[in-house]
């Protein structure tokens, strides 16, 4: 659907990473994580486009018309610099639930992987995952009970902050940067094909990731080595985010080798066995 | 209310507003935004004899007010779209097209009358006739073959071929990538079109200066969206100007303003393009919003509302 919505507050999570909650309670009500929405001002032709963005945080309001979504955005761009500058109050046009979301978790450990701002569809994944936090009309019913999140940025400043969810119950968030300046001094992936190489409760059932394609493609192989199910969620440029621009075409795997999919609808999460790995 | 139904030629059109193939999907995806009773028409992507898997990503890149694209016809072929798209786009309360791509005049012609099976209403499984084919003769982002668009003599065999192949109205659908879109117009009109589509995407390119590289996978892409449109109603006035046939005029399209703008400059009709990427339902809530200005003008018909000649006249001819 697409739905006229207003700003309603903006929060700093790290250097040049914000927080954007718009009260749209038609789309906050049946989201999903790992769905995600386009957002563009209202009017104007510059930028044009609207911008998909994963879901973060459903926010009930006072009242049900307050209903509210979040997403969480790096100042990368024209339209997210533009953004960086709302405070509140400014209307927008906003389109969605869109995509698949992330499949039920199954098993009862759980392992997200999230790099940079690839992070942010998984605090609601986590709440949602360990039955914390409904999402949506029919929110899961998952047999987890326990969740690693291992998160990388290049640097401390740009690590977000997780809101609390490092303090939940049933959680370990282990984190990395590039240089050392927080947590594991290297790449997520060390962080992962350790945990991967655990026996028994603490080897993970399922993996969850979002990042860098590099990233991606690193966690997958593990994830194959090791014979562990896992799901990518897929950034790739979108114009209209519905499947009607046939851009954000990604190759997926087929009987007689590999096609060209829409990520907008088939994904943006795919099995990573589904994809055609090298190419992604 | 005083209609808004329209004439192409053979085509009888409810209103005015179309949605311009390449940007609607095939309809389906976008059932949720769009009351497809409220449009004109529908003309889905372009379909090619056989399967093409399209262009390497990134196929898109958005650029000053507009966009660059080149996903290079990407579609599953005739008998996909046959099987699967038909039923779903003739059973729709407005008239759906297809829009076809050939490499020869030959695969123009077969396609064509393939389709020509369409051509009357199917009652018994609540199918309407095709409306039409488009022919996309003007893609700028498939290498091989003839590009049918740049030449009089080429465009004119191709929308011949086709007019030879089918009962359906034909629709010839332009580049502006040449030296004199009225010579196009021309010979598509003699090759037997109803009606032209002026016009698809310009060609263009996007750089990244700090990596040194183009930024679409295949280096050029086709601009369109509102940074084209005065481009775009130069080609309509243009054409309206020279050649006698219906004109479907197409260019950055994003407001009632703008619609009637290339009603304005000649334009029959008109096709919402890369405005159904970043505003879905606009295309659904035209029609309504064209009825308003006929109110506010104190027009009965369209013919009234565009009042060519005023331009013809203001334009010093």
């Amino acid at each position: 659907m697409q739905v006229q919505a207003k700003v309603a507050s903006q929060r700093q999570l790290a250097e040049d990473t914000f927080c954007l909650r718009v009260t749209a309670p038609e789309v906050a009500r049946i989201i999903q994580p790992g769905q995600f929405l386009m957002i563009r001002p209202e009017g104007g032709f510059d930028p044009i486009l609207g911008r998909p963005f994963a879901l973060y945080d459903v926010i009930p309001g006072e009242t049900p018309e307050q209903d509210a979504f979040e997403f969480v955005y790096h100042v990368v761009g024209k339209m997210t610099h533009l953004m960086s500058e709302w405070t509140g109050g400014e209307e927008v046009e906003v389109w969605g639930p869109l995509g698949n979301g992330f499949p039920t978790p199954s098993g009862k450990h759980l392992l997200c992987v999230g790099g940079g701002i690839g992070y942010t569809p998984f605090p609601a994944v986590i709440r949602a995952a360990l039955g914390l936090k409904p999402f949506g009309e029919s929110p899961w019913k998952t047999t987890t009970e326990r969740v690693t999140f291992c998160y990388a940025a290049q640097t401390a400043s740009k690590l977000a902050d997780l809101e609390g969810v490092e303090s939940l119950e049933n959680v370990s968030v282990q984190l990395a940067t590039d240089d050392g300046s927080r947590g594991h001094h290297g790449l997520v992936t060390d962080l992962l094909a350790k945990a991967l190489e655990q026996s028994g409760d603490d080897r993970p059932d399922e993996v969850f990731c979002c990042g860098p394609e590099r990233m991606m493609q690193a966690v997958a192989r593990l994830c194959e080595q090791h014979q562990v199910n896992c799901w990518l969620s897929l950034e790739t440029p979108m114009a209209c985010g519905f499947g009607a621009c046939f851009s954000c075409v990604t190759k997926v795997k087929t009987c007689d080798g590999w096609d060209y999919r829409r990520t907008c609808v088939e994904g943006p999460i795919f099995s990573a066995a589904e994809l055609e790995l090298s190419e992604v | 209310m005083p209609s808004l139904s329209v004439s192409l030629g053979r085509l009888q059109l409810s209103n005015p507003i179309l949605v311009a193939s390449g940007t609607f999907g095939y309809a389906r995806e976008m059932e949720e935004y769009v009351d497809f009773s409220q449009l004109g028409g529908i003309i889905p992507k372009t379909i090619t004899q056989e399967p093409r898997i399209g262009n390497p990503p990134p196929r898109t890149v958005e650029t000053s007010a507009g966009m660059l694209n080149s996903i290079g016809l990407d579609n599953d072929g005739l008998e996909v779209f046959i099987e699967k798209h038909i039923p779903y786009l003739l059973s729709l309360p407005t008239a759906a097209f297809a829009n076809i791509a050939g490499r020869e005049v030959e695969e123009f012609a077969q396609m064509a009358e393939r389709l020509d099976a369409w051509s009357t209403p199917k009652p018994e499984a609540g199918l309407n006739a095709l409306a039409g084919l488009e022919l996309n003769i003007s893609c700028p982002n498939v290498s091989g073959g003839v590009d049918f668009g740049t030449n009089p003599d080429s465009a004119r065999n191709v929308v011949a071929a086709v007019r030879n192949s089918t009962s359906l109205p034909v629709i010839a659908k332009l580049t502006p990538n040449i030296t004199n879109i009225v010579e196009i117009a021309q010979a598509a009109k003699e090759g037997g079109a109803d009606a032209v589509s002026l016009v698809n995407t310009f060609q263009g390119m996007a750089i990244n200066w700090r990596t040194r590289k183009p930024i679409l996978g295949r280096i050029l892409g086709g601009l369109s969206g509102p940074a084209i449109k005065p481009l775009a109603l130069r080609c309509v006035w243009q054409v309206s100007h020279a050649v006698d046939i219906p004109i479907i005029g197409i260019g950055g399209i994003q407001s009632i303003d703008d619609v009637m703008e290339f009603l304005v400059a000649g334009a029959s009709a008109v096709q919402i393009g890369t405005a159904n990427f970043y505003n879905p339902k606009l295309s659904g809530t035209l029609a309504e919003a064209l009825h308003q200005i006929m109110a506010e003008e104190k027009c009965n018909s369209l013919a009234e509302l565009r009042r060519c000649e005023g331009v013809r006249a203001g334009l010093g001819e």
